[in-house]
């Protein structure tokens, strides 16, 4: 019915609409640089007592919510084009702080294994607490590329996404089996083998990791050189950022597409009812390994990128508990939400960093901050939405 | 037999023994309230740390800490306070994710664990540092030509105990049977004038303190007290619980023996086994799940169609 009201809009309404998207992705981006910039911990603490007043403030008034989901169906367009005019010119408004950047490609980082994750947890209700072993396959696979054949960084990155995507299948496999709780445990069983073999084995460096990762080259242009656009120049860190936002992009471009597409629904069909899946004639197997591989796939992505970015990974960088923050992040930012798991990927990446100021009890104060949000809003930040057809 | 294989037989008795009152808590609460209550592994690891700070209290109170009585007492009362803690948990937090997906009162009680841990780390004094804690007894017992520690006894005696007196209460009085009535449906219990929050708490307290005397036995048996254990142990813990089949009791022990077992094997027979043991342990969990879907003793799942 809305879908049909908005097609009769007048003018005025889609200027209205117009303004409310560029007023919402303006503030989201002002707020998200004077919360990376601030070191002052009271601003810290406002910035974050304003998001859970907007979360409860949503939560109170649906209709305030539902109008900004409706201008942004309606301006889809002008909202993807700002977002990315936004991305590309966020780091020339960080006034060259690295600290704020390298927060920003560790967050882009985390925002595409949280959508690699979304595939399983939001869309088919697999849960998997294997990501984080992913993602140190795919960064101890290019690292070991590169390191011992001088394989370079644009050819490791396939590579290194092929081989978690095939350790991605073999994960899947068990998973034809169990389900549930099962499942779950298959999986974090799974990221434990993985972290103790990298922690343990020799090629892998054992618990020192692996160290002297190559910086990556783009036509002569060296990663670890400032990057000059247009005459104004841009820390190191700005390399990877573009590098990132770029992968950031084709993560969510892909998620769309299978959301749209009959994979994505027969993901949700998963979620809904198993069994009539089946009885519809859906390959549930088939699905749910693929979910795996996909997973497996973009996490190896981001797992090279972090490899060259740091140029030093250890065993560490990859634990159970590093699975659980992905898990986090599309929990607490909201399933199959993808702007809700991006949210989320950047609130708990930066919430730690930003919490220093609590020095030994940011970790603390973490815990209590994810039990918070949670309570608040126990759907998650920003719910699944129903399917729409139409538009 | 040899005198090596006999001390490793006592090894893996004791050691399934601990496992097996870790897990019993995670199919208690799995089996009554349907939740996985991820930080089960860190209230159990509390009780050391409430002892040690208990002792000292205690000893100061009475002005005699180097006595076995005032160690008994503080025992008795970081095993209370433990289900105490456990049921504070369940009012403060976990019981607003009743009605949330199962996935959301999985993370918070992920991020509950966090919070544990690290309170332990704060408030306690030195709290990030290794703590000795004590063998509760020492000694050995001579069964003819072998050895046994008094305390390994000990540690099965009271895990024996422990699963006999949840048996009996389960089965014989009338909180088991109100526990097992909302464990199977809890809406009709509500309609039987049984409520259902009240047998939540109960449970909560329960599990808790039946982990917490795993967790004091760990300690001991590792000689220290740390505020990480509880992540390896949390993970065994609930390994064993889901391989034997979650919600089911004799399942928790026989997967705790199970993994106990592979452990002490491991670490006895491998070359450098003690780095490589969680590679097996969960190596065998994943085997036994693709064989056993849903644990070794648990139910085949029945589906609404």
């Amino acid at each position: 019915m809305t879908d049909s009201l908005a097609m009769r809009r007048s003018a005025s309404a889609r200027v209205g609409d117009a303004l409310t998207v560029v007023a919402v992705e303006l503030v989201g981006a002002l707020y998200l640089r004077q919360f990376l910039l601030t070191d002052d911990w009271r601003l810290v603490i406002a910035l974050l007592a304003a998001f859970a007043g907007a979360l409860v403030l949503m939560e109170r008034q649906p209709a305030l919510e539902a109008r900004i989901e409706g201008a942004f169906a309606a301006q889809s367009r002008l909202a993807m084009l700002l977002g990315i005019a936004i991305v590309l010119a966020f780091p020339f408004a960080l006034e060259g702080n690295t600290y704020a950047l390298h927060l920003c490609v560790i967050s882009m980082l985390y925002a595409v294994l949280a959508l690699a994750l979304n595939f399983q947890l939001g869309s088919a209700n697999i849960p998997n607490f294997a990501t984080g072993a992913s993602y140190g396959i795919g960064a101890y696979a290019s690292a070991l590329l590169a390191l011992n054949f001088g394989v370079s960084f644009w050819l490791a990155l396939p590579a290194a996404a092929i081989v978690a995507t095939v350790f991605g299948f073999l994960l899947g496999i068990p998973s034809m089996r169990t389900r549930d709780s099962y499942l779950a445990l298959v999986t974090i069983a799974f990221g434990v083998v993985v972290n103790q073999l990298l922690n343990n084995l020799d090629f892998t460096g054992g618990p020192n990791g692996l160290v002297g990762i190559p910086v990556p080259e783009l036509f002569g242009h060296s990663f670890a050189s400032p990057l000059v656009i247009l005459g104004a120049e841009l820390p190191p860190q700005a390399n990877f950022y573009y590098l990132s936002a770029l992968l950031v992009l084709v993560s969510i471009l892909f998620a769309e597409r299978l959301h749209d597409s009959r994979v994505g629904l027969a993901w949700n069909a998963l979620r809904a009812d198993e069994l009539a899946a089946r009885c519809q004639g859906i390959n549930v197997t088939w699905y749910k390994v693929l979910a795996f591989a996909v997973d497996a796939f973009l996490a190896g992505f981001a797992g090279t990128i972090y490899a060259f970015y740091v140029g030093f990974i250890s065993p560490d960088n990859f634990t159970f508990l590093v699975s659980v923050t992905i898990m986090t992040m599309v929990i607490a930012g909201g399933m199959d939400n993808i702007l809700g798991v991006i949210v989320g990927a950047f609130l708990l990446t930066l919430l730690p960093e930003k919490l220093r100021a609590f020095s030994d009890y940011r970790i603390l104060f973490f815990g209590v901050t994810v039990i918070a949000f949670l309570m608040i809003r126990p759907q998650g930040l920003f719910p699944q939405r129903l399917r729409r057809y139409g538009d | 037999m040899d005198d090596i294989v006999f001390q490793q037989i006592v090894n893996w008795i004791t050691l399934g023994s601990i496992y097996a009152l870790i897990a019993l808590g995670f199919s208690l609460l799995f089996g009554v309230l349907n939740i996985i209550h991820f930080s089960h592994g860190d209230v159990s690891l509390l009780a050391p740390f409430l002892a040690l700070a208990a002792v000292s209290a205690v000893g100061s109170a009475l002005g005699d800490a180097a006595s076995p009585a005032v160690f008994l007492l503080a025992l008795a009362i970081a095993i209370g306070l433990t289900g105490v803690i456990g049921v504070l948990l369940d009012i403060v937090v976990i019981q607003r994710f009743r009605k949330a997906p199962a996935m959301m009162a999985l993370v918070a009680t992920v991020a509950l664990g966090i919070v544990l841990r690290e309170l332990i780390r704060h408030l306690f004094p030195n709290g990030s540092n290794p703590h000795a804690f004590p063998r509760l007894v020492s000694g050995d017992i001579t069964l003819g030509r072998f050895n046994v520690p008094v305390f390994s006894l000990m540690v099965v005696a009271v895990s024996v105990a422990c699963v006999c007196a949840l048996f009996l209460m389960l089965n014989g009085t009338r909180l088991g049977l109100h526990i097992k009535a909302v464990s199977q449906d809890r809406d009709a219990a509500r309609l039987m004038a049984i409520d259902p929050g009240r047998i939540f708490r109960a449970t909560f307290f329960v599990a808790s303190a039946i982990g917490a005397v795993g967790g004091l036995f760990f300690s001991s048996y590792a000689g220290m007290a740390r505020f990480d254990f509880s992540v390896d142990v949390g993970l065994i813990g609930f390994s064993a619980a889901v391989v034997g089949g979650l919600g089911s009791m004799p399942g928790a022990i026989i997967g705790s023996l199970l993994i106990a077992g592979l452990d002490t094997l491991v670490q006895a027979v491998v070359p450098n086994g003690a780095s490589y043991r969680l590679v097996f342990v969960f190596l065998l969990v994943i085997a036994v799940l693709v064989f056993r879907p849903s644990g070794l003793m648990g139910r085949t799942l029945v589906e609404k169609v």
